[in-house]
């Protein structure tokens, strides 16, 4: 008889180290605090004492999977672990799931009911749930013309630099998609970065803005633009949000030029932008943007968080349309209150 | 599924209730009997899941002639109704109430089960009950647990829940079970219903597993309740009778004709009367020896 | 009638099935992954679809991982799956068992 799967509680020590040492023994090398410190649960199963098989889960991610299939029908273990990973998010209400893993093991998850989204040489990501990214794609309107534009952004806020951003492309092009991210992590809130996007926008006509779902820079798809991570980690996980770009969203919806603002400032990003560079053509076309500057400086939306954070609004309107100036103005207690309470502000 | 109050139970194999792959599979490997586990086996989320699956298997997969027990959630969970209602419906044999302390616990068990048996109509008294013994109040109570009810087919003796609250574990001896085990067969004894043995669950262990066996096929245990298949031949080797307990079977059996042909209400043997008790074990002898495949079907014994 | 919410019963496991239900607008919509769905996928489909109907569940979508699960197991699996997504887990059906 299998073993059953049991709870393993990583704040103790002694299971840290047993679970790190399995995984390890499986050529799983990356156990920085920012990967395992986002671990919500972890189970395993053991072989009397020993640890054969674990894996955890991070909001709506699987992490850590690790099985040794030694003295057991091929796949058991796996199927266990999976299905225990999968109730325990269907009784929090998560019923749409992403897996990163590597390669070889990609058909494994899809013997499981998970549908690839993209692979590269490092890693492939797959989905399973009630909803797909055709779904979301079903979503999106077709925006009608020959040249149409996309363009990613968190928005966290809405600034003059990403308004020069859209301008030059709904200029350029017959229509432009604005993909806002969805992922709730930053200081302001996914509904406060929509609806300041929309009302920055309002003016142009041949401009739609949509939700970014769990496809483009989420915290499924792109977890390192919400943590600190590695290089490496970076672009590994930048060309599979480049790949599901190319080929599902921007193929399905006929987008035929990627927008991007040059990036002096941060790191993260800058190592998107030549990911992009290198995955989307000749598909797809990627135009960067040289930065608009005020102030002798970039015009970057860290910066008004700042401005917020040292309660100093001078020269916000230098930086922001006057939507976003009126909606920082009304709502400065209420902001510096989620910086205070640990909402980081340096990040993206 | 078969008549319940005199039968071999030699062996009651542990299905966890929400696996397919287990519960479809149960029936291969001979066991006297299936308890389908509701209880200890099940997550508490997938409780609903797992009386779904039950029920679904005891209506069409074809179990033979093995006794199909379940085993219930316990009277102090929110299971505890529904697990009844479905499980009468599905018309099990014998319901298994764990942590059993009192003789009222399983009369209150016989009322809902009448309740179900009406809801779903079917014949009231259809459905027997069997109690686990897992604490030490469950273990003084036990002779009035086993008499509780006429449903009543047998008393079991649980030693995980046992031994914590008796502030002890479980040893390879068994010497922490010795009183308990005692208590729980002489309950059943005195109230002519069937006693099972704790599970053995260190697989690796086989000396273990039959030195137990053989320990509590001496005491005069019915049978074990098991967690693998594969500890099934080894408990029926054990409790296989000798071919001299055949034979003396099978002399009393012939006693108990001649006194049929003869009309008469005595059965004598060798000048002796023959009393209820040795009629009794003789057709048992002789049912453990038809299991064991030692007698043909006329009963003749099958030399080897 | 719709369901109230997405459900998840069953698992992954070898001679099992897994059943996701979610909202659907458009009849009984049946996404099945089986190794047998060559042979077996339209047999599968009709016990999921009579469960459905037992408890006049006439838009959903549903997803299946079928892993070898025989009739009654797919059944059971459904009915769980239901009564999840309905809301009744405490009222088994008994109608439908």
């Amino acid at each position: 008889m299998a073993g059953q799967v049991v709870d393993l509680y990583l704040n103790q020590e002694g299971t840290f180290n047993e679970w790190q040492t399995f995984l390890q023994s499986l050529g799983i090398s990356n156990f920085s605090t920012t990967e395992t410190s986002v671990i919500d649960e972890t189970v395993g199963i053991f072989d009397g004492d020993r640890l054969v098989a674990t894996g955890s889960v991070s909001n709506n991610v699987l992490k850590y999977i690790g099985v040794c299939n030694q003295n057991q029908t091929q796949g058991t273990y796996f199927n266990m672990i999976v299905t225990e990973l999968l109730a325990r998010l269907a009784q929090r209400g998560i019923f749409h799931v992403f897996v990163f893993t590597k390669p070889q093991y990609s058909q494994s998850f899809q013997h499981l009911g998970f549908s690839e989204l993209a692979q590269s040489a490092d890693g492939a990501l797959l989905e399973t749930g009630d909803v797909t990214i055709q779904t979301y794609l079903d979503t999106i309107p077709q925006l009608p013309g020959q040249s149409i534009a996309g363009i990613v952004m968190n928005a966290n806020p809405f600034t003059r630099g990403h308004r020069y951003l859209v301008e030059r492309a709904a200029e350029e092009a017959d229509a432009v998609y604005v993909f806002v991210v969805n992922t709730d992590s930053s200081l302001f809130t996914t509904e406060e970065r929509v609806g300041l996007v929309t009302a920055g926008l309002a003016d142009l006509n041949n401009v739609l803005v949509v939700s970014g779902g769990d496809y483009m820079v989420s915290y499924a798809t792109f977890p390192a633009y919400f943590l600190t991570s590695p290089e490496k980690e970076i672009t590994y996980q930048t060309t599979l949000d480049a790949r599901i770009f190319k080929n599902w969203v921007a193929k399905e919806r006929h987008i035929t030029t990627r927008y991007v603002g040059s990036e002096p400032r941060s790191r993260t990003t800058a190592i998107y932008n030549s990911v992009l560079q290198r995955e989307l053509p000749p598909e797809v076309a990627v135009k960067v943007i040289e930065r608009r500057s005020a102030n002798h400086d970039v015009i970057s939306a860290r910066t008004v968080r700042e401005m917020i954070a040292a309660d100093d609004l001078t020269h916000l309107a230098v930086l922001v349309p006057d939507t976003t100036a009126k909606y920082i103005q009304e709502h400065l207690t209420d902001l510096q209150k989620r910086i205070k309470k640990g909402m980081k502000i340096d990040g993206n | 599924m078969t008549e319940s109050k005199e039968r071999l139970r030699r062996t009651m194999m542990f299905v966890p209730g929400n696996n397919p792959g287990m519960v479809k599979d149960a029936g291969i490997y001979g066991a006297d009997s299936i308890m389908f586990d509701l209880e200890d086996a099940v997550s508490m989320t997938e409780k609903d899941a797992a009386r779904d699956l039950v029920f679904e298997a005891l209506h069409t997969v074809d179990y033979g002639d093995a006794e199909l027990v379940v085993r219930i959630n316990g009277l102090d969970t929110p299971y505890y109704q529904n697990d009844i209602k479905a499980m009468v419906k599905a018309g099990i044999d014998v319901i298994r109430l764990p942590k059993t302390e009192s003789a009222e616990m399983i009369q209150q068990l016989e009322a809902e089960v009448v309740k179900a048996e009406e809801q779903f109509n079917l014949p009231v008294g259809s459905t027997h009950l069997m109690a686990a013994i897992e604490s030490a109040k469950g273990v003084l109570n036990a002779p009035e647990i086993a008499a509780a009810s006429d449903r009543m087919i047998g008393i079991a003796l649980s030693a995980e829940d046992y031994t914590t609250d008796m502030k002890t574990h479980r040893y390879k001896d068994g010497r922490e079970l010795e009183f308990a085990r005692n208590m729980v067969l002489h309950a059943a004894r005195a109230a002519g219903i069937a006693a099972f043995d704790t599970v053995f669950t260190n697989m690796d262990d086989v000396d273990g597993f039959k030195r137990e066996t053989e320990y509590i096929h001496q005491l005069g245990y019915d049978g074990k309740s098991l967690v693998n298949p594969r500890q099934i031949p080894m408990v029926n080797a054990i409790y296989a009778p000798s071919k001299k307990e055949i034979k003396d079977a099978q002399n009393v059996i012939a006693a108990i004709e001649a006194a049929h042909q003869k009309g008469s209400g005595v059965i004598s043997m060798n000048g002796q009367m023959v009393d209820r008790p040795v009629v009794l074990r003789a057709e048992r002898v002789m049912r453990l020896a038809k299991a064991s495949h030692l007698v043909d079907q006329e009963g003749n014994y099958i030399e080897k | 009638m719709e369901i109230k919410k997405t459900a998840l019963a069953g698992t992954l496991e070898s001679s099992d099935i897994q059943i996701m239900l979610s909202k659907g607008t458009n009849g009984i919509q049946i996404d099945l992954d089986s190794e047998v769905a060559k042979s077996f996928g339209d047999d599968i489909r009709r016990v999921i679809t009579t469960v459905l109907t037992d408890f006049n569940i006439t838009d959903v979508n549903v997803k299946a991982v079928d892993k070898g699960a025989l009739d009654c197991v797919i059944k059971a699996r459904t009915i769980a799956a239901a009564q999840r997504a309905l809301d009744t887990v405490n009222e088994p059906a008994w109608e439908v068992l």
